[in-house]
C-alpha cells in the first residue's frame, strides 16, 4: 500500500482486551430457549398445539411491549437482545395449558412495562419478570390461574373428566398423593399442570444443556433442588416413606422450572459464588416451608421472588477472599486492629 | 495434575509456530526512541552527522532504573528528535540512515568463562546490553533481579506465552533450545540461587519435549508443564501456578521470594553474555486480519509498523488498529511510523473483523467476569461504582489489585468496557492519592511557616 493511501487511514484506539468471546447477551438468551424447547415439545405432546399458541401471544407481546416502552421513550431499542422473548416464553410455560389466548398479553405487559422496564430494563429490574407477571396473574385471575388443570393425554383414558387437580394441589386438598401416576409419569411429564412445567426430565435436559454452554452455573439449581430433597428427607409426611416423600416433592410443581430457568435469572440472583448457593438454599427452605404450611398448594416462584429481593444483600455479605492476603493475614490484621483500640481506650483512660 | 491458578479465560489462540522465523530486512531509516523501558529516560550520545555501527550505545542514563539502547544498523545519524513513540506520544528519538552494511560494534566482547560464573559480571553485562523485560513489562532486567537477590529462593522463568497470536518464545524454544537453556543458567546464577523452574503452557508440548530432552537438571532448571489458560503468563499467576504462594496486594513477586523472568529476555541475556550482542532484535509475530498471512519476523528494533506490514506482504484490508503485544494486554498505536521496541513481542493489523464493538453496551449481571477473574475481584461491582465515581466502594472491592488482564471484559457477553474502567480508575486513584499528598505536605509547610513567625 502507497504511503498516501495510509494517510487516509484512521486508526482506531482502544484499551485491551481487543479480543473478545463471541458468546454475547443475544446468544445466551437463543441458548436459554433452545434449553427451553424439550419442555415446549412435552408440552404439545400432552395438551395438543394450543399452548403453542399461547407461548406465540406471550413472546410476541413481550417483544412489543419492550419496542414499545423504549420508542416512546426515545431510548435505544432492546429488543435485539432477546431477553424479551426469553421473558414472554418463560411467562407462558408457567400458565395453564387451557389459559385464555389474551391472557399473557397482560401477564407480559407488567412483567416488561412494570417489572423490568421502569427499573431500567435489562439487568436493572430486581424481580424476576416472568414470575413477578405470574404472580400478577395469579392475584388478578385466580380462578384462571389456579383451578383444576387440563388432563393431559396421556391420563385422559382413565380420568373422566376435562380437569383435574396437579400433583401438589392434590395433595394441598386431600392429604394424600394421587394414586393415577408414578415417579416415572412425573418424570417424564404424563401429569396435569402449566404449560412447561410438567416434564422434570425435559426441563433436566435443558438445564445440563445451560451448564454445559456456560450459561447458568450448576450452583444455584443444585442448592435449591438439594436444600428441598434434604428438608422433606429431614421431616418427612405422614404415612408416606421419606426417599417417596422427597422425590414426589423434587419432581412435581414448578421445581425444576423455577430452579432451573427462574432462580438463574442472572438481574435477580446473587453473582458472587458463595451468595449463588446461598440463594439457592434460600429458595429451597422457602419452598419447602410454603408447600409445608403455606396457603398455597405451591411455592416455588413466591420463595423465588423472596429471594430476588435478598440477593443484593447476599451479594454484599459475600466478598472474595483478596489474592495475596492469607486467612493469618487477615487475623493478624484483626488483631492488630484489636491492639489498636486497646491502646487507643487505655490512652482515653 | 498440571500447574495452574484459579479462573481465567480460553481466548481462541490463532497461534501459528508452525510457520518459520524469517528475517525482515531493517528498514532504509531506524528510528530508536530513547525510552525502550519503565525508568529514566536515556540521552542521546550521538549527534546528526555520527557514524554509528550496528550494536553500538546511542543513549543512556546512569539511574539504577534504566537501560540503555543501541543501534540496530550501522549508518549515519540523521536525526535526533522527538518522533512518535508505539505507546503514543513524541519522545526522543535518534533516527539512523541505514547504510545496509551491519558493520557489527565490538564494544561488547563475549564474557569469559569465569565472568559466566560471577553474578556481578553477569548482571553488569545484562545492563549495559540493555535488557529490559522482553514480555512486554520492559523493566530493566539487571535491576529486576539485583533486587531480588538474597530474597528469592525460587527464580521463575515465564514460558507460558498466553496471549493469542504471539510465536516469539514457543519459536525460541524450538530454534535455539541449548542457547535458551544457558541464558537462563546465567540468570539463575545472577540471581543466586540454586534451581530455575521454567513454566510453560503445554500447547508447547514439542517445546517441552525437546527442552527436556536436552537435560535441563544439567543447568539448574526444572521444566514445569502448565495448563493452557489465559493469563497464565502473567507474573502473579506464574508465580502461583508453580509455587503455590500468592503476591501480596501492591506488592512484588520477590515479596514472597520469587522472580519471574520471561522466555525471550534469557535468550537476550544468553545473546548479550555468549555473543557480546546488545538487544537490537527479537522475534515478532505480525498477524491480524488486515493481512493476508501471520509472519514471524526477526526484525530489528526500530522498524517503523508501516514498513513491517509492506516486508510481510501489504495489507489485503484497511487495518483500523495497530495492536502491540498480543491481542488481550496489548495497546494501540496510533501511528504507522511508530517503531517496534524492545517489548514488542507482537505487531497484529486488526480490522472490524476482530472488533466486536457494540452501540449501547449494558451489564446483564450474568456474573461471568467475576468467575474469570485470577485476582478474585468482582469487576461487576468494581464497573458499578467506577460509574458512579465511588471512590470508597471502589477501594473496598481492591479495584487497585487489578493488573488490567483483560479477562472479565473478554468474557462480557454485554462487551462492558471494564478493563478501559479499571485502568481509567486506577489513574484516578493515583491522581488523587498525589494531590492529598501534595495538600498534606503544603499543609505541614504552611503549618511549619507559621510556626517560624512565631
Amino acid at each position: 500500500m502507497s504511503n498516501e493511501k495510509k494517510e487516509r487511514i484512521v486508526l482506531d484506539v482502544a484499551y485491551q482486551p481487543q479480543v473478545r468471546t463471541n458468546t454475547d447477551t443475544r446468544r445466551i438468551m437463543l441458548d436459554v430457549m433452545i434449553a427451553l424447547l424439550p419442555a415446549v415439545a412435552v408440552a404439545v405432546w400432552q395438551f395438543g398445539i394450543y399452548p403453542l399458541l399461547v407461548i406465540a401471544v406471550s413472546m410476541a407481546s413481550a417483544v412489543f411491549f419492550e419496542w414499545g416502552y423504549r420508542k416512546l421513550l426515545k431510548k435505544h431499542s432492546t429488543i435485539g437482545d432477546l431477553s424479551a422473548c426469553v421473558t414472554g416464553i418463560l411467562l407462558a410455560l408457567v400458565l395453564p395449558p387451557d389459559a385464555p389466548w389474551w391472557l399473557p398479553i397482560i401477564g407480559t405487559f407488567f412483567a416488561i412495562v412494570v417489572v423490568k422496564q421502569l427499573y431500567g430494563g435489562i439487568g436493572k429490574n430486581f424481580l424476576n419478570p416472568a414470575l413477578a407477571g405470574r404472580a400478577f396473574l395469579l392475584a388478578s385471575y385466580a380462578a384462571i390461574m389456579s383451578g383444576a388443570y387440563l388432563v393431559p393425554k396421556a391420563l385422559r383414558s382413565t380420568i373422566d373428566a376435562a380437569t383435574m387437580a396437579t400433583p401438589l394441589s392434590f395433595l394441598y386438598d386431600t392429604g394424600a398423593m394421587p394414586e393415577y401416576f408414578s415417579f416415572v409419569d412425573l418424570l417424564i411429564g404424563k401429569v396435569p399442570g402449566c404449560i412447561g412445567e410438567i416434564s422434570a426430565l425435559a426441563l433436566i435436559i435443558g438445564g445440563v444443556y445451560l451448564v454445559l454452554r456456560k450459561v447458568i452455573s450448576w450452583r444455584i439449581p443444585v442448592s435449591f433442588v438439594g436444600t428441598v430433597a434434604l428438608l422433606c428427607l429431614i421431616f418427612g409426611y405422614q404415612g408416606y416413606g421419606r426417599v417417596e416423600w422427597m422425590l414426589y416433592n423434587v419432581l412435581s410443581g414448578g421445581l425444576m422450572l423455577g430452579a432451573i430457568f427462574m432462580a438463574t435469572d442472572y438481574a435477580t440472583s446473587p453473582v458472587t459464588l458463595n451468595g449463588q448457593l446461598l440463594f439457592g438454599a434460600g429458595c429451597g427452605a422457602l419452598t419447602v416451608l410454603i408447600r409445608y404450611f403455606g396457603g398455597f398448594p405451591e411455592g416455588v416462584s413466591y420463595a423465588i421472588l423472596i429471594m430476588n429481593l435478598c440477593s443484593w444483600a447476599i451479594d454484599k455479605a459475600f466478598h472474595r477472599h483478596q489474592f495475596g492476603v492469607s486467612k493469618e493475614d487477615i487475623k493478624a490484621q484483626k488483631e492488630a486492629k484489636k491492639a489498636a483500640k486497646k491502646a487507643a481506650k487505655e490512652a482515653a483512660k | 495434575m498440571s500447574h495452574t491458578f484459579k479462573g481465567g479465560v480460553h481466548p481462541n489462540y490463532m497461534k501459528a509456530p508452525e510457520i518459520p522465523i524469517s528475517v525482515i530486512t531493517p528498514p532504509p531509516q531506524v528510528i530508536i526512541p530513547m525510552t525502550q523501558h519503565i525508568g529514566a529516560p536515556c540521552k542521546p550520545l550521538v549527534q546528526v552527522g555520527d557514524y554509528v555501527k550496528m550494536g553500538q550505545k546511542i543513549g543512556e542514563n546512569p539511574a539504577p532504573v534504566s537501560a540503555p539502547v543501541h543501534a540496530s544498523v550501522s549508518g549515519k545519524v540523521v536525526a535526533v528528535e522527538p518522533r512518535p513513540h508505539p505507546l503514543g506520544d513524541m519522545i526522543m528519538s535518534v533516527v539512523i540512515e541505514n547504510d545496509y552494511q551491519d558493520t557489527p560494534c565490538e564494544d561488547l566482547a563475549p564474557l569469559t568463562e569465569e565472568q559466566l560464573k560471577d553474578s556481578e559480571a553477569i548482571l553488569e553485562r545484562i545492563r549495559e546490553a540493555g535488557v529490559v523485560g522482553m514480555g512486554g513489562a520492559m523493566f530493566p532486567t539487571a535491576f529486576k533481579i539485583r533486587g531480588g537477590i538474597g530474597k528469592v529462593d525460587k527464580l521463575i522463568i515465564n514460558g507460558a506465552e498466553c496471549e493469542p497470536y504471539l510465536n516469539g518464545d514457543h519459536l525460541t524454544m524450538l530454534n535455539y533450545p541449548e542457547q535458551l537453556l544457558k541464558g537462563i543458567e546465567l540468570v539463575r546464577i545472577a540471581s543466586c540461587v540454586d534451581k530455575a523452574y521454567y513454566g510453560i503452557e503445554k500447547n508447547k508440548q514439542d517445546a517441552i519435549d525437546l527442552l527436556n530432552s536436552l537435560h535441563p537438571e544439567k543447568y539448574g532448571i526444572e521444566i514445569v508443564p502448565e495448563e493452557v489458560k489465559y493469563p497464565q503468563g502473567a507474573e502473579k499467576m506464574q508465580v502461583n501456578a508453580v509455587t503455590g504462594r500468592e503476591v501480596k496486594p501492591g506488592g512484588i513477586p520477590s515479596g514472597v521470594g520469587c522472580n519471574v523472568v520471561s522466555t525471550r529476555t534469557c535468550y537476550a541475556i544468553y545473546q548479550a553474555c555468549y555473543e557480546g550482542k546488545p538487544v537490537i532484535e527479537r522475534i515478532v509475530t505480525v498477524a491480524g486480519s488486515a493481512l493476508k498471512a501471520p509472519v514471524n519476523g526477526l526484525t530489528r528494533v526500530g522498524t517503523p509498523f508501516g514498513y513491517l506490514a509492506e516486508q510481510c506482504g501489504g495489507f489485503v484490508k484497511p487495518p483500523r488498529k495497530i495492536v502491540l503485544g498480543g491481542p488481550m494486554m496489548g495497546i494501540c498505536a496510533t501511528s504507522f511510523d511508530a517503531p517496534n521496541i524492545k517489548g514488542t513481542a507482537g505487531v497484529l493489523f486488526f480490522t472490524e473483523e476482530e472488533d466486536k464493538h457494540v452501540e449501547h453496551p449494558t451489564c446483564i449481571r450474568c456474573g461471568k467476569c467475576i468467575t474469570v477473574c485470577p485476582m478474585n475481584l468482582e469487576p461487576v461491582f468494581m464497573y458499578m461504582y467506577y460509574s458512579k465515581g465511588d471512590f470508597e466502594n471502589m477501594a473496598k472491592y481492591h479495584i487497585t489489585d487489578c493488573f488490567e488482564c483483560g479477562s472479565c471484559a473478554f468474557n462480557c457477553p454485554a462487551r462492558m468496557p471494564l478493563t478501559h474502567a479499571f485502568k481509567t480508575a486506577k489513574l484516578m486513584f493515583q491522581a488523587k492519592q498525589m494531590k492529598e499528598k501534595a495538600k498534606a505536605e503544603a499543609e505541614a509547610a504552611a503549618a511549619a511557616a507559621k510556626e517560624a513567625k512565631q
